[in-house]
């Protein structure tokens, strides 16, 4: 009796958030699913049900998988260097003794609290062809030579797009980073400094282990963060320009659901957008399981 | 301990309650929604023919009585024209109309604020949105044939005076396929503030040089060249979508009005006659003559970069509509500078010059519940009354001598079309929404690659036959 009571107590309790999160996330994720079956524009009334025809489509478009592409340049370029830096500049502030700590926490961590629209106009700035920053400090190396079109190249402009990125998220990360590294005790680096290990094997040895789950947990953020921030900047920055070539999922899914009338099709990209990162979080997951180490 | 679990208890019913009742309100509200949007859109075919029959009595004052009264839904997106003369115009009709009031939208971004409710099955009665917008809206409302049908509008007399819309509106506004877009006769959407589109220059650079404006494509090259000589680029453009304007007149210049129009319905082999060639190659010639950084800046937040290398003197011509000179009123310019406007050059000696005209459309989506009020104010909106109200605004509309009353540069531009410039006003046929294809996509965006050599003429005209086949297969009968 008791028993039976307890858990109606706590069917009743969970269940506002359980209905809430039915309602904004459940229902809308399977409403995706139901329309990339649907050929509609978006404001009729009538909907033609056509299968698997948005997919098959979807397969054929050499545009969509210029986007993909684009997309898994990014994550796998913006994820490695964010990391990589974020890491670095993490255990260098929470770990050194260097003066202007907070200030430089700070400094790293401006660029995520400035809204895009404001990041892509800095980046526009400093990639302008004629007067921006980057072109005219490489002509002092390569003199009065065409000057490279940063965002014009369809070769380029990914890569610039990514640099936008890495700067925008360095901080966060950061910032992530050190919530954990203040959180192994300084007398494991006490002893390996006894023993005789020096400031990189310490890194590796104790901070990187320590910090695995938060570095675990991060990688999913770096997917999902990636894809979104990505269709922001792209739409900043380039409207998906030169000649499509930088357009991302998202952006992408954007122009044929609205601008092209195909919601159906754009649905149908969601689709795909979300199985891609549901299965690519799964398999990072996977890969980086470690036993977890206490201290 | 009881009593903590007890308020635990109430303060989660409360939530539940909350829920239940948020979910509540939504299902009522679509349940709601649902058959109202059925019943509207049974009554728009009932009422479309009623409203045709009355207007063909002719009598204004009928009309006027019998839909005067309730409330008119109006959503207008704000351009450079500004909001105001939409209130005022809206404050017009009110006045002149009793018992009737207006819901008035105007925003920058106006399907943001229209959208969610048209989603839910409410839609305004009378929209004002250009196609050609990065949202579709208008292309939407067409490809999915979501309109009210307008043929009866031009035999409505203008309120409050003796003629007819369809006399009012000059010739050719109407009889276009942007206007008529399933190329069957009717009208589905009415022509609004119309600018002319050509290329703009500095008038003030050329005098200085002693320079013609060229009126051949082969005059043009060899000014291309002096210019270089000189350090300036023969071309630059804001973004590849301008090159929607210039494609249209350039087409419509080699070809004549009947293979013009064949090609705004993709005709078959129709991109392989000489003439289509020909328009190829003066782009791709062009792009060689284009401002080499013009690419890096052509997107919708630097394209006003480019604008600027006109202003500066560092490239005579780009493609524009007279709208930029407002965008860049404020911008610096070389000394002397004075705006110069001209049609595309000729392709042969003697030919026929071009310049679009773009215009802004005004509908009605077949949702609209007050159809015949709302033909009513699109009648009134070519009223001299609001002529008057939009030109204090700088929004000229396509109303018969309209154009005798502007002035200063206002008239350089729109008196282009009484210089021999021949108007061009059509746009590509609607089609079915083809996945994965757009215009712009297909026809102007790969612009850009042919500026830096990452795409030849031979891709872009493959792309284009490709993406023509599937959009002819789309065509809207």
């Amino acid at each position: 009796m008791k028993k039976k009571r307890r858990s109606g107590f706590i069917i009743a309790c969970t269940a506002p958030a359980i209905i809430l999160f039915v309602l904004f996330m459940i229902v809308p994720t399977i409403d995706v699913f139901r329309m990339s079956m649907y050929k509609w524009g978006g404001y009729t009334a009538e909907k033609t049900f056509v299968g698997f025809e948005n997919f098959k489509k979807l397969a054929r478009n050499p545009k969509f998988y210029q986007a993909f592409q684009n997309s898994i340049l990014l994550i796998v370029i913006v994820t490695l260097v964010t990391f990589c830096l974020s890491l670095v500049f993490a255990s260098i502030l929470s770990r050194e003794k260097i003066k202007g700590q907070n200030f430089f926490r700070i400094v790293f961590y401006i660029p995520n609290i400035l809204s895009v629209v404001v990041i892509s106009a800095i980046f526009s700035a400093i990639y302008d062809p004629n007067q921006g920053l980057l072109n005219s400090f490489l002509k002092l190396f390569r003199g009065g030579k065409d000057p490279i079109l940063w965002l014009g190249s369809p070769k380029l402009v990914v890569y610039s797009v990514a640099i936008a990125m890495v700067w925008q998220a360095v901080g966060y990360y950061m910032v992530m980073y050190m919530a954990s590294m203040a959180n192994v005790p300084d007398s494991l680096y006490e002893s390996a400094s006894l023993e005789g290990a020096g400031r990189i094997s310490q890194f590796f040895s104790i901070t990187l282990p320590l910090v695995w789950t938060n570095i675990r947990t991060t990688l999913t953020f770096f997917i999902i963060s990636t894809i979104n921030m990505s269709f922001l900047m792209v739409k900043a920055m380039t409207s998906g320009g030169p000649d499509g070539a930088s357009h991302v999922f998202l952006s992408y899914m954007y122009q044929e659901a609205y601008t092209n009338s195909s919601y159906g099709y754009g649905m149908a990209i969601g689709v795909t957008v979300f199985v891609f990162s549901f299965a690519l979080a799964g398999i990072l997951n996977a890969v980086t399981k470690r036993d977890e180490i206490e201290f | 301990m009881k009593m903590k679990k007890v308020l635990c208890i109430l303060l989660a019913a409360v939530m539940v309650l909350g829920t239940a009742a948020c979910g509540k309100g939504e299902s009522n509200d679509n349940a709601q929604n649902a058959p109202a949007e059925d019943t509207s859109a049974a009554e728009n075919e009932d009422a479309a023919p009623d409203a045709g029959e009355s207007e063909d009595a002719g009598d204004s004052e009928v009309q006027e009585s019998a839909g005067a009264t309730g409330t008119l839904k109006v959503a207008a997106v704000e351009t450079a024209y500004g909001a105001d003369m939409w209130t005022e115009v809206c404050a017009a009709f009110e006045q002149s109309h009793e018992g009737v009031t207006i819901e008035l939208t105007v925003d920058k971004k106006l399907e943001d604020v229209i959208t969610p409710e048209m989603k839910s099955g409410v839609y305004p009665d009378v929209i004002l949105r250009a196609v050609g917008a990065e949202s579709g809206l208008t292309e939407t409302f067409v490809k999915d044939s979501n309109l009210v049908e307008l043929t009866d509008v031009l035999a409505m007399t203008v309120p409050g005076e003796s003629v007819t819309v369809g006399d009012k509106i000059l010739p050719g506004f109407v009889e276009n396929s942007i206007c008529n877009p399933y190329g069957d006769g009717k009208t589905y959407l009415m022509p609004m503030f119309y600018g002319p589109c050509g290329l703009f220059f500095d008038q003030g650079l050329f005098t200085a040089k002693g320079w013609t404006v060229p009126e051949t494509w082969d005059e043009m090259w060899e000014l291309g060249d002096k210019a270089k000589e000189e350090g300036i680029a023969l071309f630059t453009y804001p973004t590849a979508g301008y090159f929607d304007a210039f494609f249209y007149a350039l087409l419509h210049e080699s070809m004549g009005n009947d293979k013009f129009q064949e090609a705004l319905r993709y005709g078959e082999g129709i991109w392989d006659t000489p003439e289509a060639q020909a328009v190829f190659d003066i782009i791709e010639k062009l792009a060689s003559y284009t401002e080499s950084t013009t690419p890096a800046n052509a997107n919708d937040n630097d394209f006003q970069k480019n604008q600027q290398l006109i202003l500066d003197d560092k490239a005579l011509f780009m493609p524009n509509g007279n709208w930029v000179i407002g965008e860049m009123a404020e911008a610096p310019r070389a000394e002397g500078f004075e705006w110069g406007f001209t049609a595309l050059p000729a392709v042969t000696a003697g030919g026929e010059r071009a310049s679009y005209s773009f215009f802004e459309q005004v509908w009605m989506p077949a949702g609209a519940e007050n159809q015949d009020l709302g033909k009513e104010f699109i009648a009134f909106l070519y009223s001299d009354v609001a002529a008057e109200i939009f030109a204090k605004s700088g929004a000229v509309q396509p109303i018969q001598g309209m154009t005798d009353k502007l002035d200063g540069d206002n008239k350089l531009y729109y008196s282009i079309y009484d210089n021999g410039a021949v108007a061009v006003m059509d746009a590509f046929a609607a089609t079915e929404a083809v996945e994965g294809i757009t215009t712009r996509a297909t026809f102007f965006d790969p612009v850009n690659s042919l500026v830096t050599g990452d795409k030849t003429k031979e891709d872009w005209v493959n792309q284009i036959k490709a993406d023509s086949d599937a959009l002819r297969a789309a065509l809207k009968e």
